[in-house]
């Protein structure tokens, strides 16, 4: 039985070996490989990180812990307003973003794009937009819009334009054809079939990813009032500066519980949505069961009576309440939140002249050190990279249910991992700084808290899922546990990783450009105190740079999966 | 027989010296010219890439012809405006092999997107069209069959009946021409011959003028009025169907080695010039 297993795989390896990437390919992955390696080591020497300054941290960090217990709730009522705007500002956000990135998605897709011109401008704007950190746009559009949540909403819809509109736009390139053609032939107009046939097909993965982007938002938000931009970052700032540290976890951990919440509800939301129906077949409970004869009771009478309206089927009803729900909460946060409108309309003009002013961008007056915060950004980006994909490893490996027998470490790990990925990872950044002071030091372990907890869940997932018959297979031959995880497990978890360590560098050079907005080390520190002192052309300088930083970051990552592809 | 061939004073459609060069060169239509009477039954018969699909293309103005005019209806399809495009094709119905249903959407809207030709602006969901149009819809449903579906999403249903619902589309536009393009040739036997009949019992009753390639020999014998074979894009058959014995319509099939022969033969590529010529 067991060589039975192994014989299709062997061949099912065999058959791969052709489809060997040209030589070129693998010489360049080869470079990117040393690159990589080399990055890592002159950042180590950069930073000057040693694993005593590491080993420091946690004391002080132990210290911090110690003087935010008990955590003081006195001031809760402020918490929960500035979280409600928080929430507000989220939803607006997406909101708005969703709203310009269906049109935006239609222009962008090769399938229904008017015109070539068309498609290359909104291409464009979806490419540009990604490449300025939401933090760095809210805190460049406070300089016209000021303090409050409307830079921060603005910031929000449109750095996540670049996500949603290229998501949107696979998305509408994903469509089947054939019923679009259909549908023309019955002498249907441009935009009644696109209606009729395309806009069914891409709902589901709209409000799909609409969700998911409400979640990102959501963590983003909770940041923002670190430059002024509104939620309930600004009060957690505040508690840290005044050394309130038992005010200030109380405010972290309605952050978390409030996140924790939502990510929960639209996971469940989204999986509904996505999956075909609303209940899957495998679990057939009573209600469930008595659901579906309803349901069908229904179907039967709608056309046995030849209703010309669909019936209201418990999915019918799940989604206009969903819609409904929806509709109140979004016009609830139009009247509640603190937006001065009729002012807000005059804004335009003010926000223009504003960035005018930051041209033409002035490089020299910050010259040595914005040199000094590119390299340093840089610098924390590889290097948390790295230790988190250290530490990673083995945190995932006790977190699979099939490697680790004993429930109680793969509980454990589980939980903790959950507990730190609930947080926004400015969140535990600003509080590695308040336990350890300024410095790149306190960013970069934030950072790298953060990847090794998002590495861990995804080491830990595809070990869980790793077929199990080459395992079955190597223990049949009588291998010992060790043996048979490194011959069967890892070699078919590897080239994920690989690509997963990609994009988590992506992410955290991205995270490190305004870590410093927090005192946490890199070019961000420039950019608050270029802003706070009024120095338009170098907050021009500073903008142009994080987003050519970002924008390579993006161009070689493009060319790195290209290559592993 | 010229009469079934060619038809009255004005035929519905008619083809002259159409050639269509795809841009990645391959010719697929080569010097076609046929015209086709109101009220005729034709099979288009042929190898698969010799052109059956891109001609029927051509006859609603998805394909543009390299050279050469098509009209429909004396509208110059290769020419015509959008506006006009738009009139002839609500009055051509096009059953296409893969059905072109939308998967995530009910029957009832599926049938009722063959409705939009007649109306103006977008409309999205079964409300948004007028109630004599649902219930008009219900009743083509009705008559496929399928009107216990109306509320069903098109993707839970089998095959033959997504061809049915198909079907139903194609007759909310009330169509005066029907093109099938292969339209049971992914489904199974038994619901291939159910759709076929249905597709052809409605098309007759609703006196609809029909194109549809068929790989059933005999039925295309049986039921249509005239067969015209392709080769390669050119058309090496147009016959009556009822003086064809089917080793005739089978010469078509057969591979190009015998193609310098068949070119020879002029019994077979001249049959319909030459009784056009001879009314003329
Ligand atoms: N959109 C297209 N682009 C390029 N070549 C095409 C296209 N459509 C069809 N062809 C080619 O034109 C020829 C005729 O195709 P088609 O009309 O689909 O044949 P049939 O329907 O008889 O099988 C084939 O060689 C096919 O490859
Ligand atoms: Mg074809």
């Amino acid at each position: 039985m067991t060589a039975a297993h192994v014989e299709p795989l062997a061949r099912a390896a065999g058959n791969r070996l052709p489809r060997a990437p040209r030589k070129w390919q693998s010489k360049a992955l080869l470079a990117v490989f040393v690159a990589y390696v080399v990055g890592v080591v002159w950042s180590w020497t950069y930073i000057d990180m040693t694993l005593l300054t590491l080993f420091g941290g946690f004391t002080e960090l132990w210290n911090l812990v110690v003087d935010m217990v008990p955590p003081n709730v006195d001031n809760m009522r402020v918490v929960l307003k500035a979280t409600v705007e928080t929430i507000w500002m989220a939803l607006i956000g997406t909101t708005a973003c969703v709203v310009l990135s269906i049109p935006l998605a239609f222009m962008a897709a090769r399938n229904t794009t008017p015109n070539p011109v068309v498609f290359a401008v909104a291409r464009a704007i979806i490419t540009l937009t990604r490449a300025l950190p939401t933090l760095v746009l809210a805190a460049v559009l406070t300089l016209p819009l000021g303090i409050g949540p409307l830079p921060g909403l603005l910031a929000l819809a449109i750095h996540s334009i670049g996500m949603v509109g290229k998501l949107f736009t696979e998305a509408v390139e994903n469509t089947e054809a054939m019923s679009r053609e259909a549908v023309t032939s019955t002498g249907a107009g441009k935009w009644q079939t696109v209606l009729a046939t395309l806009v069914p097909q891409v709902t589901p993965s709209f409000i799909g990813t609409a969700l998911y982007r409400l979640d990102i938002n959501l963590r983003e938000s909770a940041v923002l009032g670190f430059v002024g931009a509104g939620g309930v970052g600004f009060v957690v700032q505040q508690h840290l500066r005044s050394l309130d540290y038992q005010r200030a976890i109380a405010a972290v951990g309605v952050i978390f519980v409030v996140i924790t919440l939502i990510e929960v509800v639209s996971t469940r939301l989204r999986a509904s949505i996505i999956g075909d129906h609303l209940s899957s077949p495998t679990k057939k409970t009573p209600r469930t069961m008595a659901r579906e004869r309803r349901d069908h009771r229904l179907l039967v009478d709608a056309v046995t009576t030849r209703r010309l309206t669909p019936p209201w089927t418990y999915e019918r009803l799940v989604r206009a309440s969903a819609g409904v729900i929806y509709l109140v909460l979004i016009v609830v946060a139009f009247a509640t939140i603190d937006i001065p409108y009729l002012s807000a309309l005059g804004l335009g003009d003010e926000v223009i002249d504003s960035f005018g002013r930051l041209f033409p961008p002035d490089f020299t007056t910050a010259g040595p050190e914005l040199w000094q915060g590119i390299r340093e950004t840089v610098a924390i980006g590889f290097i948390a990279t790295t230790l988190g994909l250290v530490i990673s490893v083995p945190l995932g490996i006790l977190s699979a249910r099939n490697i680790v027998v004993n429930r109680f470490v793969y509980g454990t790990t589980r939980l903790f991992m959950l507990a730190l990925r609930g947080l926004p990872e400015l969140i535990v950044a600003v509080l590695f700084v308040a336990a350890m002071g300024l410095g790149p030091v306190p960013g970069t372990l934030a950072l790298t808290v953060g990847t090794a907890t998002f590495m861990a869940k995804l080491i830990g997932d595809a070990l869980e899922e790793v077929s199990p018959e080459p395992r079955e297979a190597v223990f049949a031959t009588g291998a010992s546990r060790a043996q048979e995880f490194v011959t069967s497990v890892i070699p078919q978890a590897l080239p994920n990783l690989v690509s997963q360590t990609l994009y988590m560098l992506d992410v955290n050079l991205r995270s490190s450009t305004v870590l410093g907005i927090i005192g946490g080390g890199g070019i961000g520190f420039l950019l608050l105190s270029a802003l706070r002192v009024l120095q338009e052309p170098t907050v021009g300088a500073i903008v142009i740079v994080i987003f050519v930083i970002v924008y390579s970051i993006e161009l070689i990552g493009t060319f790195v999966r290209w290559l592993v592809e | 027989m010229t009469t079934v061939l060619s038809g009255g004073a004005d035929p519905l459609i008619s083809l002259t010296g159409v050639s269509k060069r795809f841009p990645n060169g391959t010719l697929a239509l080569d010097n076609v010219s046929m015209t086709v009477p109101k009220g005729q039954l034709l099979s288009l018969i042929g190898l698969s890439g010799s052109g059956k699909s891109t001609l029927m293309r051509h006859l609603n103005g998805l394909h543009k012809p390299t050279a050469g005019t098509v009209q429909v209806f004396g509208v110059e399809v290769s020419s015509a405006s959008n506006k006009q495009l738009r009139s002839v094709r609500r009055n051509v119905g096009f059953v296409f092999q893969q059905f072109g249903l939308v998967g995530r959407a009910t029957c009832l809207e599926n049938v009722l997107s063959g409705a939009l030709g007649r109306l103006r602006g977008p409309r999205y969901g079964v409300w948004s069209y007028p109630r004599t149009l649902r219930r008009e819809a219900f009743d083509h449903l009705e008559r496929v069959g399928l009107a216990p579906q109306a509320y069903q999403r098109a993707d839970t249903l089998s095959g033959g009946q997504m061809q049915r619902v198909a079907i139903a589309r194609t007759l909310m536009q009330q169509p005066r021409l029907l093109l099938a393009d292969e339209p049971v040739a992914s489904l199974d036997p038994e619901s291939s011959a159910q759709v076929l009949e249905l597709l052809l019992k409605v098309a007759t009753e609703d006196k609809m003028t029909v194109i549809v390639t068929l790989h059933q020999v005999e039925l295309a014998l049986g039921w249509a009025h005239r067969i015209v074979g392709l080769r390669d894009g050119r058309v090496v058959l147009d016959q009556d169907a009822r003086g064809l014995s089917q080793t005739d319509v089978m010469e078509v099939y057969r591979r190009v080695d015998r193609e310098s022969e068949l070119l020879a033969t002029p019994n077979m590529s001249a049959a319909a010039p030459t009784t056009e010529r001879q009314r003329a």
